[in-house]
């Protein structure tokens, strides 16, 4: 006790300074979530303020655990998670590997290159929503033109097809964040390394797998632990594309869990979904870090 | 050249609306400001041109807090009732959607006359009633019936190779069994389909309770335990079902919404087309490639002789927190008078006061606007003979996001019907107790 007195009479002043952050902290953050984290016990629903009190135990996670549609939705987040960030990673590797060869006009591609990052995620997912529609969709149209399809293609129904469809959008409007953060990985690096390996006779391939490579792991790790935390709560393209259907089958946690708290009103229980799908972001991000700290001791930057 | 008449009428109504404020006293609110939250889109917003003409009449304000879509509208509602933020006094409800807003609806019994509810469809009124409370004033009805492709009704090859089909001539159906060999005969894909319908969200819910119902279902019990996965639910929804796997409709109909079906309709993509009479003017206009071809008719029956007739109306509501009750209930009653009704009947919305409909009927024909007219009819019918709402609970929501992707399983061939709403009535069942009604 005396030695707590002790520190806060020694820090008095950082900590006077530091309080009102930290008290804006508690209120905007930790208040929230020991609500949300109280109303995930309860049977609280939007329309009805007073069930509120209406206390439940662990019964919302206990039907949440047992509901076959929730880890439908998580193992497709999951999978979806895998699916974008490795294809957005080799995309964005390839672009920043291109874009960093060119000598004339590089700063206008790489402009170009961001303007899918500009886009709002909505408008993306009406654009494709568009695009890959059965019966007025440009893709379907091009398709039966070009002889290569008799029939419409559901691209939005079928169960791959429609999965390969929100997927799309998404490493269309975000490999972007891959390729400049690793054009940037490229830009700081030193020469000295790759122009000694090729004075040792190596090829362009083993610069690029032993010497590039591990000197942009750390950047595209980064890039990685960014975008795991978007894709595992992507909502916006996926409900306008296909609103996690149909049948579910392109149902994300947070579409389901949007659903369930805001249409359906049943609060605690979303809230209890969110709170077992943050184990998962908790989990890419605990990975990608460790990950991350791996390349940069290979580096030797400990 | 009628429609463009009608058209050209319906501009200047518009341009030039009514005077409702001069046949009948709205008080007077000098210096109050209404707030209000109301449903925004292209079919809503003509009458709201008439609100300066309630401001110049009562000397008061009103502010537009929110001007969404309806389902955006109700998101924000339920967020208003649990931060307890209801700082306004009007906002746009729906029959189906009313008994959800139950903490914030003030009972309109005594602050609407009795004279100014006589005026209302008796239908209307008792399905804007809530465990015995009037808890919305209609402003406009919603049901659907059929709009089909007259030519290729009318075409004798059409009819003779259908009755050899079939057995029976070939006519607008008059039973859901006779639609779906009718959507099943003029289907060509992917040039044309039989039909088509609205197959996610409560478009599709609410088309399977109104099958489910016109086979001699019901959706719950009188013990609030589901009822829907008995045989006439499975009848309703192997409706679908065939119609998918036989390809008569789009591979992507359970993705559309109501839009995608009046618009592929107006294309010419599908022979018959289940919708509300909304579209009824832009079919029939030189926008549509079917126009001049349109012609109605009811709903089918299911095999228990009940025609379809799920309907619901778009409605204005007030909070029990108003600080200006009267203002607010003038400010309702205004905008669903009769000059006001008279403005959204002229474009196909089916008005809820009984005598907008014979003034709007007479309007259509003194224009010569036959088609209307015969709209104006079929829709009557429905609605003064065959419409029903969902059971009338909180909960119907949630029902139906239930149940939807239920239903689309089993169209999709994930699951067997019987399989498809077991599962539902399962949720369901969980639902209800949740809700404290089991």
């Amino acid at each position: 006790m005396a030695r707590l007195r002790r520190f806060i009479r020694d820090n008095a002043v950082p900590l006077a300074l530091l309080s009102p952050a930290v008290l804006v902290i508690l209120l905007v953050v930790l208040l929230p979530l020991i609500f949300s984290f109280y109303t995930s016990f309860s049977n609280y629903r939007l329309i009805r303020p007073d069930s509120l009190w209406d206390f439940v135990a662990f019964r919302n996670y206990a039907r949440v655990l047992g509901d076959g549609e929730f880890w439908s939705a998580l193992w497709r987040t999951v999978l979806f998670l895998t699916f974008a960030l490795n294809l957005e990673m080799l995309l964005g590797l390839g672009l920043a590997l291109l874009v960093n060869r060119i000598t004339w006009g590089q700063r206008t591609m790489r402009t170009i290159m961001m303007f899918p990052m500009m886009f709002s995620p909505i408008l993306v997912g009406f654009q494709f929503k568009y695009m890959f529609n059965d019966t007025i969709g440009v893709v379907n149209n091009a398709l039966q033109s070009l002889g290569l399809a008799q029939e419409a293609i559901p691209f939005l129904v079928d169960r791959w097809l429609a999965f390969a469809s929100i997927l799309f959008a998404e490493i269309w409007m975000s490999t972007a964040i891959f390729a400049i953060l690793i054009l940037a990985g490229l830009f700081a690096m030193p020469r000295d390394p790759v122009e000694a390996a090729k004075v040792d006779g190596c090829n362009n391939w083993q610069v690029f797998r032993h010497i590039t490579l591990p000197f942009l792991m750390p950047f595209i790790y980064i890039a990685m632990t960014i975008r795991s935390l978007d894709v595992a709560r992507a909502y916006d393209i996926v409900d306008v594309m296909t609103g996690g259907g149909p049948a579910g089958r392109t149902e994300l946690l947070w579409t389901l869990i949007a659903r369930t708290a805001y249409d359906d009103a049943r609060m605690g229980r979303a809230n209890a979904m969110a709170y077992v799908s943050i184990l998962l972001s908790i989990f890419f991000t605990w990975f990608f870090f460790r990950k991350l700290m791996a390349a940069r001791k290979h580096l030797g930057a400990f | 050249m009628k429609t463009v008449t009608f058209a050209l009428a319906s501009t200047v109504a518009a341009a030039c609306p009514a005077m409702p404020a001069q046949a009948q006293d709205y008080g007077t609110f000098e210096g109050y400001t209404l707030r209000v939250k109301l449903i925004g889109g292209a079919q809503y917003e003509p009458l709201y041109a008439l609100i300066p003409q309630w401001e110049e009449a009562t000397g008061a304000k009103v502010e537009i807090l929110s001007r969404k879509s309806h389902f955006e509208l109700d998101r924000e509602m339920k967020q208003d009732i649990a931060a307890g933020n209801i700082g306004y006094c009007v906002f746009s409800s729906h029959t189906n959607f009313a008994p959800q807003y139950t903490a914030m609806n003030q009972p309109l019994d005594d602050l609407i006359p009795a004279e100014v509810l006589e005026a209302f469809s008796p239908l209307v009124i008792e399905h804007s009633t809530v465990d015995g409370e009037l808890v919305e004033l209609p402003r406009h009805s919603d049901v659907s019936n059929m709009f089909y492709v007259k030519s290729l009704y009318e075409d004798a090859e059409n009819k003779a190779k259908f009755k050899e089909r079939f057995g029976y001539d070939l006519t607008p159906p008059e039973t859901w069994d006779q639609a779906s060999d009718q959507a099943i005969f003029f289907a060509d894909p992917p040039d044309r389909y039989g039909t088509h319908f609205a197959g996610k969200d409560e478009a599709i819910a609410g088309r399977f309770l109104e099958m489910l119902v016109a086979n001699g279902g019901r959706l719950l019990n009188d013990d609030w335990t589901p009822a829907f996965n008995g045989p006439e639910g499975q009848e309703a929804l192997n409706w679908f079902v065939k119609l998918y796997q036989d390809k008569a409709v789009p591979a992507g109909t359970t993705n559309y919404v109501w839009d995608d079906l009046g618009l592929g309709f107006a294309a010419g993509s599908v022979a018959y087309d289940l919708d509300w009479a909304g579209w009824a003017a832009y079919f029939n206009s030189p926008d549509s490639n079917v126009q001049g071809d349109v012609g109605v008719a009811l709903a089918p029956k299911g095999s228990g002789g009940k025609r379809s007739g799920w309907s619901g109306s778009h409605s204005f509501s007030m909070t029990k927190s108003c600080d200006n009750k009267d203002a607010a209930a003038s400010f309702m009653m205004f905008l669903t008078s009769h000059d006001a009704q008279m403005i959204e009947a002229r474009a196909g919305l089916l008005p809820t006061r009984s005598k907008v409909w014979d003034d709007v009927t007479a309007e259509f024909e003194a224009d010569g606007n036959d088609f209307m007219v015969e709209v104006f009819e079929v829709w009557g019918e429905s609605m003064r003979d065959h419409a029903f709402t969902p059971p009338l609970v909180a909960e119907w929501g949630e029902i139906s996001n239930a149940l939807w992707p239920q239903l689309q399983a089993a169209i999709l061939g994930d699951k067997t019907t019987e399989e498809a709403l077991n599962t539902a009535a399962e949720e369901v069942t969980e639902i209800m107790e949740d809700a404290g009604r089991i």
